[in-house]
């Protein structure tokens, strides 16, 4: 009986620790960041010339440096999902890390001089990075002595463009309220609601797979390109038809197809692979490249952006 | 003898108003955007007893809140049940009766505004019973909360 005992705690240790280990897939960063609506309305911008047409970029910076209501909007979304079991990363603080980690890159050398590489591509990737948006756009509506608020919050897929969940409307005027007052009550009003659609996203996610999108291309020393035959087809049916059998139920879209390049949309990866690994666009990415490298003799470069996006270039590292 | 009448009488309005429940027929109506982690509403129960109504109507928010969600009205937004899982009610059927027993943990996530008293607009008399609008708070995170710890609903953090 005692050994019998024994055995079940056993057993219920180790399948705790393996849902533990393998259960758990990884986790999207999610940012709350002003709309480029919102801060072109309110003169947070930055104006440049691009070969004589004028581009207006969102300039985060000086919005969470001078805008308070921004701040108290973003802390207080912070606040409700930190609540919530769901931590975001906090703008301001990924600007300041951002630009603190850029002067110490720069001033960085090793002993016997060495400095940091950088390629321009590093550089271009050094913006706020976060896998879901959560934009948010607000107009204070006047009515003679009444105010009221348009509260506008988006949770945008950073990697397929898609949004999956949303909230927004009007509160009730006030002939009292504070502009704080009135954000504040937008914020508790609307963020259940975004949340639940956040989660029935999740689920979806954890039911039909994490949608990315995987881009092929091929550098021009390759000494061929997708229409090539390899074993018996063109390159870019094989690797097609390993995006197929790769697919949580065959889910993909081919958006583009070139004899240089091939753009794959909506591509439903699971969360965890066979492994009990969490998966990424990148690990998942790195099975094709291995695949076109094992059965076809051909080196690829992998990048990766973020969880959900994933390029391989054909021809060399 | 006449205590034991009134006794057996009130027992089966209890019973009759947690059949209604059970039916969802009462109503929730959205009020005003409560403080942080609660939800302000109004709920129509139905009874031949008002008193019995509005002692039920605790039950009918909480029960509501959880499976059914709410309509908004101008200004203030509706909220979504916390259950996703629709048929979750019949899956954990034993969690949710003892949750939802008279003087259950159903109580504790509730608070009647007002100290319960009802508007004269809001005691309706229709046929032989009762329709009251009690206006009610609900603490959304402590019972989401609860049900997430109970794994009866599911964490957005859960899975990752």
């Amino acid at each position: 009986m005692r050994i019998y005992k024994r055995i079940v705690i056993t057993l219920a240790i180790v399948t705790s620790l393996v849902e533990v280990v393998m259960g758990q897939a990884k986790k999207p960063t999610i940012m709350v960041v002003p709309s480029d609506a919102w801060c072109i309305k309110n003169g947070y911008v930055l104006e440049y010339d691009n070969q004589g047409t004028k581009i207006k970029v969102s300039d985060y910076k000086r919005a969470v440096q001078e805008s308070t209501d921004l701040l108290l909007v973003i802390s207080k979304i912070n606040d409700l999902m930190a609540a919530r079991g769901f931590p975001l990363k906090n703008l301001e603080s990924s600007i300041k890390t951002l630009e603190s980690e850029a002067a110490e890159s720069a001033m960085m050398t090793s002993k016997a001089g060495s400095t940091i590489s950088e390629s321009p591509v590093d550089k271009l990737k050094k913006t706020a990075k976060a896998d879901i948006w959560m934009q948010l756009t607000w107009t204070v509506n006047q009515t003679g002595p009444k105010k009221s608020i348009t509260f506008n919050l988006q949770g945008l897929d950073a990697y397929t463009d898609k949004q999956i969940a949303g909230a927004s409307g009007t509160g009730v005027p006030s002939f009292t309220a504070e502009l704080p007052v009135l954000l504040e009550e937008a914020v508790l009003s609307h963020i259940d609601n975004f949340n639940s659609l956040l989660q029935a996203g999740f689920d979806d996610w954890f039911k039909n797979g994490r949608e990315i999108v995987l881009r092929i291309k091929k550098w021009d020393s390759f000494d061929g390109d997708l229409e090539k035959e390899y074993g018996g087809a063109e390159l870019g049916s094989q690797i097609e038809k390993w995006v197929s059998e790769n697919t949580v139920q065959g889910r993909f879209n081919t958006s583009d197809a070139t004899e240089n390049m091939m753009l794959f949309e909506q591509v439903r990866i699971p969360m965890i692979d066979s492994n009990g690994k969490a998966l990424d666009a990148r690990g998942w990415g790195k099975g094709l490249q291995k695949h076109l490298k094992d059965t076809y003799q051909v080196e690829s470069k992998l990048m990766m952006k973020g969880l959900g996006q994933v390029t391989i270039v054909i021809g060399e590292k | 003898m006449i205590l034991l009448g009134v006794n057996a009488s009130s027992c089966q309005s209890k019973k009759q108003v947690n059949k209604d429940t059970d039916n969802w027929r009462y109503e929730i109506e959205a009020v005003n955007t409560g403080i942080q982690g609660t939800y302000l509403i109004k709920v129509w129960s139905y009874s031949a007893k008002p008193e019995v109504a509005i002692e039920q109507a605790k039950k009918n928010a909480v029960h509501g809140i959880i499976f059914k969600g709410f309509a908004g009205k101008q200004g203030i937004p509706g909220q979504n049940p916390l259950a996703t899982n629709s048929s979750i009610e019949k899956e954990k059927s034993s969690f949710f009766n003892e949750f939802f027993m008279d003087g259950g943990k159903y109580m504790k996530y509730v608070n009647l505004s007002n100290d319960g008293s009802v508007a004269a607009e809001d005691r309706l008399r229709i046929g032989r019973e009762y329709k009251i609008g009690v206006l009610v708070s609900v603490n959304v995170t402590q019972l989401r909360k609860f049900l997430e710890d109970e794994r009866i609903i599911k964490s957005l953090s859960s899975g990752f």
